[in-house]
């Protein structure tokens, strides 16, 4: 009788213990990989991410919050939870710099300010290397006209590759020939 | 397993590739998903546009023709119905339903009986007559209302720029 009584708060700080040492475990990789790297090559944190965890706690610093999500690898929820468990987030070390806030977040939806500027097409279809070509494209142009609509999906594909390439091919040729026409033309007329 | 979407997006590739209209070219990205197209669309003559080539993007929702795909350029397109990322805002693309301004016509709109051909022409026939009543870019709009010779610099150096000069 007396041993069954005893056996209950065993249980209970035996699964306490468990708990606290599998979260300990759990938490150790991510704190530990991080945190001799710093910012330089620790985990990117998305601003997003603070600015997710300062919207519900605005009371905290963003830099501790930085900081927390940089030693648990940009784990929101365990942000919020250990703040929400009462555990105060440490403070940083004063090397740590906490990536800028997101600019002008509160236009987002409006017009995006410093949009990335797009690649060019020769760039974007890799078609450097046959800029120059002029006469390969003319050739393969009488050549091999391709089929309209082939029943094999891998020609297909290819087909829709070439036509592509020869588009923009020679839009650029065309575009070059007439700058080129232009540049001489007010060479000459400045000569 | 193929869709009836699928199915209809394989269709419209192939009337697409046996019979393209002038000046435009689209199909899937790859075959193994028909609802990513990449579609390619010459700067019509006598415009600003003229001489270059638009890439965009069309992705289908999984109700298509029910409803309609999307379309975004992919290179900097300068005009009153493209907004700063590229998207495409035209009367076809918009489900008849989803009209709160009321002043697109129903028979202008996204209906099942469109078709991806009728949209590139449709963009195609917008790069030249932009539609300044309900800009996507207001910037744009006021630029190409007021002072057109600016407007046209900026798009001719886009299409430069586009072509890697």
């Amino acid at each position: 009788m007396a041993e069954q009584t005893l056996n209950v708060p065993q249980l209970v700080v035996f699964i306490v213990l468990a708990f606290l040492g599998v979260r300990w475990y759990l938490r150790k990789p991510a704190a530990g990989s991080t945190r001799p790297t710093g910012q330089s090559h620790g985990v990117r944190i998305d601003p997003a991410q603070i600015d997710q965890v300062a919207q519900m706690f605005p009371q905290l610093d963003r830099r501790q919050i930085a900081w927390d999500l940089q030693r648990n690898g940009g784990n929101v929820s365990a942000t919020t939870e250990r703040v929400l468990t009462g555990r105060r987030l440490d403070t940083p070390p004063p090397s740590f710099n906490p990536p800028a806030p997101r600019a002008a977040s509160t236009a987002q939806s409006a017009t995006p300010a410093a949009k990335p500027t797009k690649p060019d097409l020769i760039t974007r279809y890799n078609l450097a290397s046959r800029v120059g070509v002029a006469s390969e494209a003319a050739a393969s142009d009488s050549a091999s006209k391709p089929k309209a609509w082939s029943a094999d999906r891998n020609e297909r594909q290819a087909n829709m590759q070439r036509k592509r390439e020869e588009m923009i091919l020679a839009a650029r040729r065309k575009m070059e020939a007439q700058e080129k026409g232009k540049a001489k033309a007010s060479g000459t007329s400045a000569s | 397993m193929t869709s009836s979407a699928s199915k209809r997006l394989f269709k419209e590739y192939r009337g697409l590739s046996s019979d393209p209209p002038e000046g435009i070219m689209a199909g899937p990205v790859s075959e193994d998903d028909m609802f990513l197209w990449e579609a390619f669309i010459q700067g019509p003559e006598g415009t600003p546009f003229e001489g270059g080539v638009f890439p965009a993007e069309l992705k289908f929702p999984k109700d298509y023709p029910l409803a309609p795909p999307t379309m975004r350029f992919l290179v900097d397109v300068w005009h009153p119905n493209v907004y700063a990322n590229g998207n495409v805002c035209i009367s076809i693309l918009h489900p008849p339903g989803d009209d709160p301004h009321q002043y697109e016509q129903a028979s202008e709109r996204w209906s099942p009986i469109q078709s991806v051909e009728k949209i590139l022409i449709s963009v195609m026939s917008m790069l030249a007559e932009p539609n300044d009543e309900s800009p996507a870019n207001v910037d744009a709009a006021r630029m190409w209302r007021e002072k057109r010779a600016d407007y046209e610099k900026i798009v001719k150096e886009n299409v430069r720029k586009s072509l890697g000069l």
